[in-house]
């Protein structure tokens, strides 16, 4: 497990946590955890975004015909300081001594609490109960949430190992959530169709 | 759950069946309509029928649009989820589940199914019916439970409860190409096996007695090589007898003294009759008595001017009537006078457990079958009425006649609507259960036969019938058409059979048990194809 961020603002459904790396806020739709006392949080990334410190300031230009890309951030290493990485994320379910619920935590993560990556097994162990694609589908954010949906089933299908099996069971899961709204069934399913996209979509 | 669940119930009313969803693993060409299933209700078990089969969508739109270039993925992920099928089931018994684990004990403790008089609630769980269910409710094989065949997917017997199928007329229904004379033959089999009843077979077609080429080209025994001496061959053709290996026990002659008015009128067809002709036979027999068809055919032209005047007949149609009869006068078998002690002593044959074929021989036109057929008939349901008054007065067991069961084929010739009140064949599909004789009616066309005799059919064995009258004919006075109207439609042509009615707890469709040397055997099958001569003497006295 290793800290990646800082919750800054936090509430019922999900928070919002600064990234340690400028520019490399966790996996759209990855599973991170935290922790709070004996109780591990689960929450899906629901967006990332990298901005000025000083909300009120827009970014500015800074590359010239010389200098672009990575090259920016080594000729003006300010830069480092005055922009941030946040992301967003959705709770989807916790664990006490080790039992999982997906329902929604009690109690909001506390603030400035660290964000963790969920290892692998934390994420099969998590993931063999679809009942938190219920509360991703409620989510509401930049991102939309059938887009945040794909992009947990991609992400958790690759971290299982390709496992076909689950990502057949996640999808009829699916089809069953949105049985409503066949557009937006097929909006998911053709973004997790392993058959056209192999790997997740990584940034 | 068990490992053969189909869906759960969701609907329903005892009216109109359950419907039940199909489970996402579930496809729909894993049902058949008229397949037998089980609902596993909270506290009854239900045996049930598929009736429908429906697919839906959940969304309406997905219908107008359909993925095109949708991958498997998709398509599987979405099947049994957006898309779903349901099956509109029917139960038709009931079972109180006593013991889970011992449905067997729960049997002999209860007795069997009942009629269905409740439905199970929500979500009570749909599955394929296993051998268990099956012999719960068709029973075992032996005794009076004869084996028609097994189920479409499985290797059990599906029995016919003969005791009950020869308390009442039945039916045996198909297109022309679907084995009607091999399940009658099956059925009959069974029947004498059984010794549920003893048969008398009108054989318009020669095929009951002796060995016959089915359409595949193989041969097939008759009743008599199987059955041996328990089966006596009366024939209308003297040289049936003369073919070797075809030993006839008795040649029948029939008298112009036994033929009567209803025999004629059955005849107005095929004698090109006018509607005069039963006045003039009227005043016929009113001065003749019952030779008043020899008198007719006797008289010169003279005699039947002075019968005009003396009775009042008119000379014209008398004339036309004598000349149409005058065809029966030339037909071999024919014979001026001739006693009823053959017919009685065929009756008395049945009554000693013997089962009689009648062959038509070269004489298989339908004058002669409709002629003869009528007439056997009506002389033997005389006598079964005389023996089953003398019972009535006697109350004595050894006067109860046996039960017998009439076959008879082409049968709408004798029971469509304008005939079946007066012919004989009529009068029993109507009531002559209550002296003991039922029909056993072999059809092709079930629509030409009356409606009314059709209702009071007990049970009914169709094999595939397409056209829609005929289907509604066997389809009369049976409750949840919708399902049995289906499974007639998707029978195949060859050994796939509908059985309904009395004599099976519920509807079933069964694949026929082959008719060959395994069918024999089980039949005790006699080694003597045929030397009865010495049976006849004893039964009949030297001829």
């Amino acid at each position: 497990m290793s800290r990646i961020g800082e919750i800054v603002e936090t509430m019922s459904t999900g928070f919002v946590a600064e990234s340690f790396e400028l520019n490399q806020p966790p996996a759209l739709g990855s599973l991170i955890l935290v922790q709070s006392g004996s109780i591990h949080l689960y929450a899906v990334v629901t967006y990332g975004r990298t901005a000025g410190l000083d909300p009120s300031r827009h970014a500015v230009r800074q590359g010239t015909d010389m200098v672009s890309d990575a090259a920016i951030y080594r000729e003006h290493p300010e830069l480092e300081h005055t922009l941030r990485t946040e992301f967003g994320a959705a709770l989807v379910g916790l664990a006490v001594d080790r039992v999982i619920r997906q329902h929604l935590p009690a109690q909001p993560p506390p603030l400035h609490y660290s964000v963790q990556t969920a290892p692998a097994d934390e994420v099969r162990r998590f993931t063999d109960q679809l009942q938190y694609l219920r509360l991703l589908l409620q989510t509401r954010g930049e991102v939309p949430s059938l887009q945040v949906l794909a992009a947990n089933l991609r992400e958790v299908f690759q971290q299982r190992g390709e496992d076909h099996d689950w990502l057949d069971r996640a999808a009829r899961e699916v089809a069953t959530l949105l049985k409503g709204d066949h557009e937006a069934l097929l909006t998911v399913l053709y973004a997790i169709d392993p058959g056209e996209q192999t790997g997740g979509a990584r940034p | 759950m068990s490992h053969n669940r189909l869906g759960a119930v969701v609907e329903g009313t005892f009216a109109d069946g359950l419907t039940v969803r199909l489970d996402p693993g579930t496809t729909t060409e894993q049902l058949r309509i008229g397949d037998f299933v089980v609902v596993e209700g909270a506290h009854n078990r239900y045996f049930s029928l598929v009736s429908d089969i429906h697919l839906k969508a959940a969304d309406p739109r997905l219908l107008a649009d359909p993925p095109r270039d949708a991958s498997a993925f998709v398509t599987r992920a979405m099947a049994g989820t957006s898309t779903y099928a349901t099956v509109q089931v029917r139960p038709m018994l009931m079972l109180e589940k006593v013991d889970e684990f011992d449905p067997r004990a729960l049997l002999g403790q209860q007795g069997g199914p009942q009629p269905v008089r409740t439905i199970p609630m929500h979500f009570a769980e749909l599955r394929t019916a296993d051998e268990l269910d099956f012999s719960t409710v068709f029973g075992h094989e032996g005794g009076v439970n004869f084996a028609m065949g097994a189920p479409l997917t499985m290797e059990i017997p599906i029995c016919l409860n003969l005791e009950r199928f020869v308390e009442r007329s039945n039916g045996i229904f198909g297109q022309s190409g679907t084995g009607k004379s091999f399940l009658a033959r099956l059925v009959i089999s069974g029947v004498i096996k059984s010794k549920a009843a003893v048969n008398l077979i009108f054989d318009m077609h020669d095929e009951y007695s002796f060995d016959k080429q089915t359409e595949d080209k193989r041969w097939v025994k008759g009743l008599r090589q199987v059955f041996g001496p328990q089966v006596l061959i009366y024939s209308l053709d003297e040289q049936v007898g003369r073919r070797a290996g075809r030993n006839v026990d008795v040649t029948l002659k029939v008298g112009l003294n036994q033929i009567e008015e209803p025999d004629i009128m059955l005849l107005t067809e095929e004698l090109n009759l006018r509607q005069t002709a039963e006045a003039s036979i009227g005043l016929l027999r009113d001065a003749f008595h019952e030779h008043w068809l020899l008198k007719l055919l006797e008289m010169t032209p003279e005699e039947l001017e002075g019968f005009c005047t003396s009775s009042g007949a008119h000379p014209a149609a008398l004339g036309s009537l004598q000349r149409n009869l005058k065809r029966l006068q030339r037909q071999e078998y024919i014979v001026s006078e001739a006693s009823f002690s053959a017919l009685d002593d065929m009756v008395e044959a049945l009554d000693r457990g013997k089962h009689v074929i009648l062959q038509f021989g070269r004489f298989n036109a339908v004058l002669d079958y409709l002629l003869v057929a009528n007439l056997v008939t009506r002389r033997v349901r005389q006598r079964y009425e005389d023996k089953m008054r003398r019972y009535e007065e006697t109350k004595a067991v050894a006067d109860k006649p046996r039960p017998l069961m009439i076959t008879i084929e082409e049968a709408h010739k004798f029971l469509n609507p304008a005939v079946a009140r007066q012919t004989t064949f009529g009068t029993i599909a109507r009531e002559m259960r209550k002296y003991n004789v039922t029909l056993l009616v072999i059809d092709q066309r079930p629509s030409g036969i009356d409606p009314e005799v059709m209702s009071q059919l007990g049970t009914r064995v169709s094999g595939k019938l397409t056209e829609e009258r005929d289907i509604d004919s066997v389809l009369t006075g049976v409750s949840n058409r919708g399902a049995l109207r289906g499974a007639l439609e998707s029978l195949d042509t060859r050994q796939q059979i509908l059985v309904m009615g009395h004599a099976v707890p519920m509807p079933i469709t069964v694949r026929t048990r082959p008719y060959d040397e395994a069918f024999y055997a089980a039949m005790g099958g006699h080694a003597r194809p045929h030397g009865t001569d010495s049976d006849v003497r004893d039964l009949f006295g030297e001829e």
